[in-house]
């Protein structure tokens, strides 16, 4: 009663025991032929609604109720977002029962998965606290075990208060609702606390948030790095993983020099590319095509083509194609890349266009 | 990711024009080790440019490349001294935490085999070393692929030039 209406408001005024109470009766009222799960007597049933429907339902009543919803921040498009939190002058509900029934409630939603922010927001709510004055942190599961523990309830609120910490670590949702305040707050409606949802044991301060949210990328980012790096899937831990990037680094840059090195080695001249690829004759290259180490030599031929005939281009390109297609199944891969640098494709047009921009450009 | 037939041949224009430049400018004939760097130099510098800016290490690269003197990066010298001097004064501003004390706890290990192998891949990683972590992973991935772009360009330009100057092997 007093728990569920606590759960509602958060709030922080103090009179408000018997104005919850008044609410907590109206909610009951509506809630009867809600089609809760179970009988919904308590306000976490009503948290299983659809969360338009959780809204209408907690509008519906009177001002008193109804003008602390906005610190509770229901909006039609936002989702509920409860605070949980602990304070000094909680009334402890009394009623183990009911409480229990609630914790069933949050572990069916759990089951059931309906709207995600529902079956999150069941076991915050019943987790029973009432938050007294604004404060930073909240929801911290470590803090709300601590007000369970309170001498003034028995132990089922603690049983229940353990199960909702294994549903909550069971769903394995970590995740920061801060984003959500953010727009919550966005909304236009004055939220004086940062709403976030935490796992069991971490810390809730603002800093550790940043560093938590800035390690999580930087551990995403470091996934992809295993995937794009050959041989970094199976190896686990950062420190080999980085050793296989480092050397991956290493080895690529190697190669271009080795690659130059080779590049200065076969052609007396640096300009030799292009010289040499514009003065080639076609048939000689030709016949070389046919061989093995064929389809490279294509585009030197392609760029000498492009450069003569440029409105014969797609009969020439043409011609091409037919015999060394054939041929060039098995060398596939070392064709899309050389194709790729001409943008050979079927249309010709496009080709010529490409090796004529590069005669411009030069 | 980027699109990789793009990059290529951006890349391959740029390097062209670079090696254009070079044999333009100088007559004379080069050694072998000249030519050899200029080639790389030139690839370099192509590759860095196809980034257009955006990330560090082709600034970086760009800036090195400048800085000792070199002919092909003219125009880009002004933006790349800009950016060196932001470079330079990010390196002054992060502080150098040295931790003198000496636990030997297995995470506090595992830190500095992580802190160890993180500085050495910023020193590989051109104009790595004034990089925050969040960023050099971002700047790692970008530079892996666009190393290996590269890489394939070269090897099919040397494989091409092969075949043409021994057309029957």
């Amino acid at each position: 009663m007093e728990q569920a209406t606590g759960v509602l408001r958060g709030s922080t005024h103090d009179d408000v025991v018997l104005e919850s109470i008044q609410f907590n009766e109206e909610i009951r009222g509506i809630m009867a032929p809600a089609p809760a799960p179970e009988n919904a007597s308590s306000f976490t049933a009503l948290l299983e609604l659809p969360p338009t429907q959780a809204v209408e339902l907690l509008h519906s009543p009177d001002c008193p109720a109804a003008a602390r919803e906005p610190p509770c921040h229901v909006s039609t498009n936002q989702k509920p977002y409860l605070l949980c939190s602990y304070g000094g002058n909680l009334t402890f509900p009394s009623n183990a029962a009911l409480i229990e029934r609630a914790a069933k409630f949050s572990v069916f939603a759990g089951e059931n998965s309906p709207p995600e922010d529902v079956a999150r927001l069941a076991p915050v709510a019943v987790s029973g606290v009432v938050k007294n004055e604004p404060q930073e942190t909240d929801s911290n599961p470590s803090s709300t075990q601590g007000c369970v523990s309170d001498p003034a309830v028995d132990t089922k609120n603690q049983k229940t208060a353990k199960r909702k910490e294994r549903e909550k670590k069971g769903k394995g949702s970590s995740k920061k609702s801060k984003s959500v305040a953010d727009e919550c707050s966005g909304d236009g409606e004055k939220l004086p606390y940062v709403h976030v949802r935490v796992r069991r044991g971490q810390a809730t301060d603002s800093h550790s948030l940043a560093e938590r949210a800035r390690r999580e990328k930087i551990n995403a980012r470091m996934k992809l790095l295993q995937e794009l790096v050959p041989g970094c899937n199976k190896i686990s831990g950062t420190a080999l993983v980085l050793d296989e990037i480092i050397n991956h680094v290493q080895s690529l840059q190697r190669q271009v020099e080795f690659l130059s090195m080779k590049l200065a080695a076969v052609n007396p001249r640096i300009d030799f590319s292009l010289d040499s690829l514009l003065a080639t004759d076609g048939s000689s290259v030709m016949d070389s095509n046919l061989t093995s180490m064929a389809s490279p030599v294509m585009w030197p031929e392609n760029l000498a083509n492009g450069n003569r005939q440029h409105f014969q281009q797609q009969w020439q390109f043409d011609a091409f194609h037919q015999p060394l297609w054939g041929r060039e199944e098995a060398n596939h891969n070392f064709m899309t890349p050389e194709h790729s640098l001409l943008s050979y494709d079927s249309s010709a047009n496009s080709a010529s266009l490409q090796s004529n921009q590069l005669k411009m450009e030069l | 990711m980027r699109n990789q037939r793009s990059v290529k041949q951006e890349f391959l224009r740029k390097w062209i024009t670079g090696l254009r430049r070079y044999s333009c400018d100088e007559k004379k004939n080069m050694s072998f080790l000249e030519r050899k760097k200029a080639i790389k130099l030139s690839a370099d510098i192509a590759m860095a440019s196809t980034r257009d800016k955006t990330t560090r290490w082709s600034q970086a690269l760009i800036a090195n490349a400048s800085s000792s003197g070199d002919t092909l990066t003219g125009s880009s010298k002004n933006n790349s001294s800009r950016s060196r001097k932001k470079m330079l004064m990010m390196r002054r501003r992060r502080p150098k935490v040295k931790s003198a004390k000496k636990e030997m706890s297995a995470s506090c290990i595992a830190k500095r085999l992580v802190q160890k192998r993180t500085r050495k891949l910023k020193n590989l990683l051109p104009g790595g070393e004034s990089i925050d972590e969040g960023c050099l992973v971002e700047e790692t991935l970008d530079y892996i692929e666009s190393l290996r772009a590269q890489i394939e360009v070269m090897r099919y330009l040397v494989t091409a030039s092969q075949l043409i100057i021994n057309p029957y092997p």
